[in-house]
């Protein structure tokens, strides 16, 4: 693979990101949304053990569970689909530039823009913080932080692989929006479900949330800024006297890491070596 | 130059190529004439590596499926409806120009030689349509690949345009650039072509020097004549006498039809029988008719 090939993708995903009118949009909301939950969570006193950076990082869960997995999931599923339905696509691939090199190029373009738009809504919430002179655990806020880049890469590869599957954008979306419905709402709808209607035990509902990387992501974040396990509930409890807290995160940490290689490999794979640009 | 051999490409049941070899010489131009269907986009994707196949394919000894980025680094490609990102006219060249390893040096002559300087700095989607076929041509252009590759580049032109077009692709055809290009217009094919082949049902049917095409597809070109009406019997009967097979009345003259190189045969053989013409028109074979003729004929 040729660097700078990959680096001229980037530079062309990222620049056309920038332009997209959504993505802007997306942006200044999410940034708007970071700002009003600062607003908010610093309007009452300590909460459930949460101030200053850990009660924002906790008010911006919510808020990163519902934006960062549908416009990740989105930007990606229309990433290679909407190249192949324009056209664009088999032209660049007449040029001397391979499909690896286009497909590392797009995901690390788009994976910058997205972490950008992250950075900047978390990045004004805290420094909004810190002028208000709160004062809080701004460690376990960069580590949400973290996971919420880590959850971007994650549904970002799912897109991807949504994408390399798709002849049209319009479809990929389509796939995309029940994908990410699945995952936000039926899928803790599924896990209540299935544990009433199986009657799961703890350890069985821990496995079960595992499969879902918000899920990972929620117990993640919620364990990364709580002093008290009990706030995850038993099935939290379980998990940390099993694993250690240190234990359930670095697992928790792998399952997001493992959610953004196994979808993002396997588009890689498809995209490169399984599909032809037929049409 | 390009060497293709026994390349066959099927989707799914439909057998779009089937078994083509053929062997282009550097400096070369060779049209791929057929109707829709015949293959001929197939085949310039399959050269272009854009396509599975069957068979191998070289550009100057380099096989396009074992190194296909040193191979299309060899080949400039004009598509017939060029698709570019919504950039700069300039952006976009600068953009393919990375990808080819070009500087701005080269990028600027290039603007200047397909009359774009003016326009560089429009967006892709305001240009007309033979300004981006213009700077599809620049594109193909950029790192002066020794193989030219055009899939139809002028059917979405006007008339102006596609002169404008085609002198570009001769001038560049003169100063030794191989080309391979599909088209719908006999004029091109007499045009840039040293070699026609014809598609049919993906295999090619006809290898044929332009000139030695309508002789020996036997393609006749019919001459209208404007004569007097009372003259119009008498030339009729002298245009059979003389061996003119294809001879009609069609109101206000006649109607002849002779073979390439001939034309003037039938103003001798009237005018030296003192027939007065007042004017004529001439009906050249289009592209269709080629067509027809050699589908009628199973060439």
């Amino acid at each position: 693979m040729d660097t700078k090939n990959i680096l001229l993708i980037m530079k062309k995903e990222a620049g056309e990101s920038l332009k997209n009118r959504w993505f802007v949009l997306y942006t200044i909301c999410f940034s708007a949304l970071a700002l009003l939950v600062l607003l908010f969570s610093t309007m009452g006193g300590d909460i459930a053990g949460y101030s200053g950076f850990g009660r924002t990082a906790a008010s911006l869960i919510n808020l990163v569970l519902l934006f960062i997995p549908l416009i990740a999931i989105i930007t990606g599923g229309v990433s290679i689909s909407n190249e192949r339905e324009n056209g664009t696509l088999p032209y660049l691939l007449s040029h001397p530039i391979s499909k690896n090199e286009i497909f590392v190029g797009k995901f690390l373009g788009l994976l910058i823009t997205i972490w950008f738009s992250i950075l900047l809504g978390f990045g004004l919430a805290g420094v909004g913080v810190a002028i208000i002179g709160q004062q809080g655990d701004i460690s376990g806020y960069l580590l949400t932080v973290l996971l919420s880049a880590l959850l971007a890469a994650c549904f970002l590869s799912i897109g991807f692989l949504v994408s390399v599957y798709s002849g049209k954008a319009s479809k990929a979306i389509g796939i995309s929006v029940f994908l990410w419905l699945f995952f936000i709402i039926l899928g803790d709808l599924g896990i209540m479900g299935t544990t009433v209607a199986m009657d799961l035990g703890i350890k069985q509902v821990f496995a079960l949330a595992l499969l879902n990387p918000t899920e990972v992501f929620k117990v993640a974040s919620v364990l990364v800024l709580s002093p008290r396990f009990e706030i995850l509930g038993p099935v939290g409890v379980y998990a940390i006297r099993t694993f250690g807290q240190q234990g359930v995160f670095y697992l928790l940490f792998s399952i997001l890491i493992f959610w953004t290689l196994i979808p993002l490999g396997y588009g890689y794979l498809v995209f490169t070596r399984l599909r032809r640009e037929e049409k | 130059m390009i060497k293709v051999a026994d390349v066959t490409k099927k989707f799914g049941k439909v057998l779009a190529v089937d078994s083509v070899t053929l062997d282009v010489q550097q400096g070369e131009s060779i049209a791929l004439l057929g109707a829709n269907g015949a293959g001929k986009s197939t085949l310039i994707k399959c050269i272009l590596g854009l396509l599975d196949y069957r068979g191998e394919i070289e550009i100057q000894g380099h096989n396009i499926k074992e190194n296909p980025k040193f191979s299309k680094s060899l080949i400039g490609y004009v598509p017939q409806d060029p698709l570019f990102y919504d950039m700069k006219t300039v952006s976009i060249l600068e953009f393919f120009g990375s990808i080819r390893g070009v500087d701005d040096k080269r990028i600027n002559n290039l603007l200047n030689l397909v009359g774009l300087e003016d326009h560089k700095n429009k967006l892709s989607s305001e240009l007309s349509g033979g300004m981006r076929q213009r700077l599809s041509f620049a594109i193909g252009l950029l790192s002066d690949p020794p193989v030219l590759i055009l899939d139809e580049p002028t059917s979405n032109l006007d008339a102006n345009a596609r002169g404008d077009f085609l002198n570009l692709v001769k001038e560049h055809k003169d100063q030794g650039k191989t080309v391979l290009f599909s088209s719908h217009r006999l004029d091109e094919v007499y045009f840039i072509a040293d070699r026609v082949l014809f598609m049919k049902s993906g295999r090619v049917i006809l290898d044929e020097k332009p000139e030695n095409l309508a002789s020996s597809l036997g393609i006749k070109v019919k001459i209208n004549l404007r004569i007097p009406e009372s003259s119009i019997g008498d030339a009729i009967s002298i245009l059979n006498k003389e061996g003119f097979v294809s001879v009609g009345s069609n109101g206000s003259g006649l109607y002849v039809e002779v073979e390439e190189g001939n034309r003037a045969l039938p103003f001798e053989k009237l005018i030296k029988n003192n027939i007065p013409i007042e004017d004529f028109s001439l009906q050249e074979s289009s592209m269709e008719t080629v067509i027809n003729h050699i589908e009628a004929n199973g060439y």
